[in-house]
Formats: structure tokens, sequence, C-alpha cells
């Protein structure tokens, strides 16, 4: 356990020194904000760029406190999910294309804390990043809409927490698999695309599918209801996120760390 | 008493048979070099000790350990080029893999003080990993295999990126862990294993062709040798010289012709008998043992 925490200590160190801890959170607070100061401001926005021309009637229904906050919650899944990709992507294959993993594990260290340690140290910087991003994006809704129950707004942080964690073990696990980590920051973000695609595509037989989870989290953001799917596709997220990350670490076992 | 047994050892790399069964054992306590041409397979075999790669076949065993422990506290290693986290401080790093090896915190920081000491590198110790030059890396890199007092300390080529004074004071510093450690280290300069070792694997083509100690493998290859030079050409006098009858053959490097004789006292009689009646102009005459580089070149040339 000692030897986990300073394997986890050193990770929180390293996000601390490349500044990780400082640009990923700002990230998210600008990704999300942007919803609600758009939304509000959008009349004076389409004044300062010259209007409208006269007698043109353009009638925008002011959207819903909820609205923007799902709007903003896409902002997340997509570009949140591209960062996500980008600072996971190198964990593992970029120390062992250098060989500091090699100079690592020739130590007694196990594998499997090796692999966790980084894992859990880039679920932190996720869900908290996420947390402060959110969170400002709900405090700026508040003040130019209404404010969203504050229940809500925690359910929905933890269910779209949950589809940005299968994200990021998926990158984990790929970037065990590969050693360039443009490859696996490729291959992650195609295996999220493909899941999306898949499940809206076929969403008649992708009930229970991880990447509904984000629809039914915006219903029950609009309803005050639970769906009756989100538990079962939840579930699915969290056994996809746990096989993701046994087979990252089988395979990293398996790797030779030197090769030649 | 033999430290680490090596059996029927073997790796392939796609078919390719890069070692082809060695089989050794080290003495505890000794210091043994692992020599051979570039390409021998002197890194793979190292790897493949410390648990970096596995082996393809045969078995590695560690004294008092049995199948399945983890051998890796037991040995602490160098790679040849061995890299770091450049954003950690010199101190920082020795800490951080004293305390992965079972350290505790207070201990890992005392041995990570004394090692910049023992390597010369104290005063870098708060600086940057990134900013170390080539030597500093190769001496942090010789003090992280020591942390946690090795039972086997394995070092791949630790002096070949070395300036001299580097390297001198590495080959020091090994000549004062000899003492408390057994020692394997690969390397193509074969003055440095003369110097310092006590046993010699030599390594060819995957293959260990020829091993003992200093003092086996002179005796092993014993050969008399005249060195030669003369103020002009060799090759003039090359084949007066193969026409004597204690002469066996000839090599010329550079300008100096090295001569194998049979027995000693008749060659030097008959070599200067022929040179003063044929008047030779010669420079240096020499009658030297077989070094190292000798026994290197008759055993990689078999």
């Amino acid at each position: 356990m000692s030897q986990w925490l300073t394997l986890f200590q050193k990770e929180l160190l390293e996000m601390w020194r490349n500044f990780k801890w400082i640009w990923v959170p700002i990230t998210f607070i600008l990704l999300g904000v942007q919803e609600p100061l758009s939304s509000h401001f959008m009349p004076q926005i389409i004044n300062s760029l010259g209007g409208l021309p006269d007698g043109a009637v353009i009638k925008i229904p002011p959207p819903s406190a909820q609205e923007v906050l799902i709007k903003g919650l896409s902002q997340y899944t997509s570009i949140g999910v591209l960062i996500i990709v980008l600072t996971t992507m190198g964990l593992l294959s970029g120390e062992r294309k250098s060989g500091v993993a090699a100079m690592i594990l020739v130590k007694p260290v196990s594998y499997e804390s090796y692999v966790t340690s980084k894992w859990v140290g880039a679920m932190l910087l996720m869900w908290g990043s996420f947390l402060i991003g959110y969170l400002a994006t709900w405090y700026y809704t508040g003040i130019l809409f209404k404010w969203v129950p504050i229940s809500d707004f925690f359910a929905s942080y933890f269910y779209y927490g949950l589809w940005l964690t299968l994200a990021l073990t998926v990158t984990i696990s790929l970037s065990a698999m590969f050693l360039t980590s443009g490859m696996a920051g490729f291959l992650s973000l195609a295996i999220v695309i493909l899941m999306n695609v898949v499940t809206s595509s076929l969403s008649n037989w992708m009930e229970w599918s991880p990447a509904q989870i984000t629809t039914y989290a915006n219903k029950l953001l609009l309803t005050g209801k639970i769906p009756d799917s989100l538990f079962p596709s939840s579930l699915l997220a969290l056994v996809c996120t746990i096989i993701f990350l046994l087979v990252g670490i089988f395979v990293f076992k398996r790797k030779e760390l030197a090769s030649s | 008493m033999s430290l680490i047994e090596i059996k029927g050892l073997k790796k392939s790399f796609q078919g390719r048979e890069v070692i082809k069964g060695l089989n050794f054992s080290l003495e505890k306590g000794k210091c043994t070099a692992l020599i051979g041409p570039n390409g021998a397979g002197k890194t793979t075999t190292l790897r493949m000790l410390s648990g970096l790669m596995n082996s393809t076949e045969g078995t590695i065993v560690f004294e008092g350990t049995k199948k399945g422990d983890d051998i890796r506290k037991f040995i602490g290693y160098l790679p040849q080029f061995p890299v770091f986290y450049d954003w950690m401080s010199g101190i920082e790093f020795l800490e951080y893999v004293g305390k992965l090896s079972g350290l505790s915190k207070k201990v890992a920081c005392e041995r990570a003080l004394h090692l910049l000491q023992v390597v010369g590198i104290i005063d870098a110790k708060k600086k940057r990993i990134g900013k170390y030059s080539g030597g500093m890396k190769q001496r942090l890199g010789i003090a992280q295999a020591l942390i946690h007092r090795p039972q086997l300390l394995m070092l791949d080529e630790p002096v070949s990126a070395l300036d001299p004074f580097g390297r001198r004071e590495i080959l020091e510093l090994l000549e004062k862990l000899k003492k408390e450690t057994t020692i394997l280290f690969s390397t193509h300069i074969l003055n440095d294993a003369e110097e310092i070792c006590n046993q010699i694997l030599f390594l060819h083509n995957g293959q260990l062709v020829e091993s003992g100690s200093m003092e086996e493998l002179r005796e092993r290859y014993q050969q008399s040798r005249i060195d030669i030079i003369f103020q002009n050409n060799e090759e003039n006098y090359k084949d007066v010289l193969k026409g004597l009858t204690e002469v066996e053959s000839i090599t010329s490097e550079g300008k100096q012709l090295r001569i194998y004789v049979n027995d000693i006292e008749l060659a030097r009689r008959e070599i200067l008998r022929e040179s003063m009646e044929r008047n030779w102009p010669l420079v240096k005459f020499e009658v030297s043992g077989m070094t190292l580089e000798d026994v290197f070149m008759k055993v990689v040339g078999k």
C-alpha cells in the first residue's frame, strides 16, 4: 500500500509540475461557462455585429436553465473527451517509450500498482476538473437564467462522470498496448465515437449502452425523473471500465519493457 | 558459492536466435565482466537477468529463492542509457526509487544523500534532472541502482559514455563497491575489465565462447609475443621474419609488427641476431605478455 501511495504521489506531483492541475480545470471552466454566457447575451451579440436587417423577425425562445446546462454538458462529452484523451494517452506509452518505465519496474514494483496509480491520478484530475468546470457552468446558469436544484446538478455530474471515466479508462488501456501515444489517442477517440454512432443509429437495441448514459442524464435534468434504463447502462459502463482496466494491466504485464 | 545460476538461457526475436544457450554462474563477492563485440548479446543477457525481458528458454536461479519469487529486490540495474523523470531533482528521484524499493521515507532520504555524495553529484541534488549532463545522469544511474543495497549490481556499459576523468572515478567507485556486493558489468573496453574484474565472460554471437578468471585465461592463451617497430616500412621485413623457425605468426598493427613465437628466449636471440646481420633499423623491440585484448581477438576470431 505504501508503495502504491508513493507511485500515486508521484503522479500528483507530476501533474502539478507540468501544470495539468491548472490548465485542465481552466479549460473545463471555459468550455462549460461559454454556454450560459453566449445564450444569455445572444441578442446583444447579434446587435453588436450589425444587428438584423429592418423588418426581419426572428423569434428565438429563451432556453430553459436545464437546456443551457445540457448544452454545457455536451461540450464535455465532445471537446472534454478530447482533452481527457490528450492528457491521458501518454501516461503509460510515453514512459515505456522513453525507457523510464524500465528504470522503475526493475525495482520491486508491482505492475498493478504502477498502472492503477496512473489511472487513479488521471481520474482525480478528470473528476476534479469536471466538477470545477461544471460547477461554474451551473453557477452562471443560475445567475443568468434560473437556479437548477443542486441535487440535479450532482446527479447529472455523477452520470456524465461515469461516461467520461469509461473514455479515460479506454485511453489508459490503449496506452498500455501501444508504444506511440498518438496511436493510443487516435484509437481511444475512434472507440468512443464508434460507441456513440452505433448507439444512436441502433438506439432500439442499444437501450443499455453506456453511451446512452448522457441521454438519460439529460432526461433526468429535464424531467426530474430517473429513466428506467439509467441504472443498467451505468452499471454496464462500470463493468466496461473495469474490463478495460484489467485488460490494460494484463497487456502491460505481458509486454516486455525493453525491446530491441 | 554462486549467487545466481544461469542454465540454458536462450532468447529469440521473431524467430532469430540472439542468445543461443548460456550457462554460467556468478560467484558471491566477485566482480565479473561481460565482454563481447557490439551485437554479441550483452545487453539482452543483462535485461533477461534483471527481469525486464523474458527468456525464450532456460532458467535463472537466484540463491535462496524459489521459483516465482520476485528477484528484483536483490538486483540493482543500470541500463546502457538510463532515463529519468526530467522534472524531478536528483534527490527526489533517488528518494522515489528508494521508497519504491521498500525503504522508509527517512532511510530513503539518508541513503539518497549518501549515494549522491558517493557518486559525486551532491552539489546538483536540487537541480532538475533534465538539466543534468550525460555524465551526471550516468552517476545518478549508478546511485539509483545501489539505493536498496542490492546483492547483485548489474551495469550495462557503465563507463562508455563518460570522459576519461569520469571513467576513472567510476572505476574507482566500482573498485570500492566490489567489497560490498557482487557486480556484473558489460563493457567493450577491455582495459576496464582487466583492471577491476576477477571473472571474465566472453560473449560472441550469443554464445559464451570463453570464461574464467584473468589468470586462467592468461594461462590458457599464453603465447609469447614480440612487438617490433621499424624506422621504415615494416612490410620489407615480414618475409624474413616469417622464415624464422621460432616464429609462429605475424600480424601488423599500424607500424607495429606483432610476432607470436614458440619460445621467447630462442626467438629473441634469433630475431636480434637476424637484425644485427641485416642491419635493420629497429625503433622498438619489446617482449610482451598476453593482454585481454589478445585473448579477445583470439576468442572472437575463432
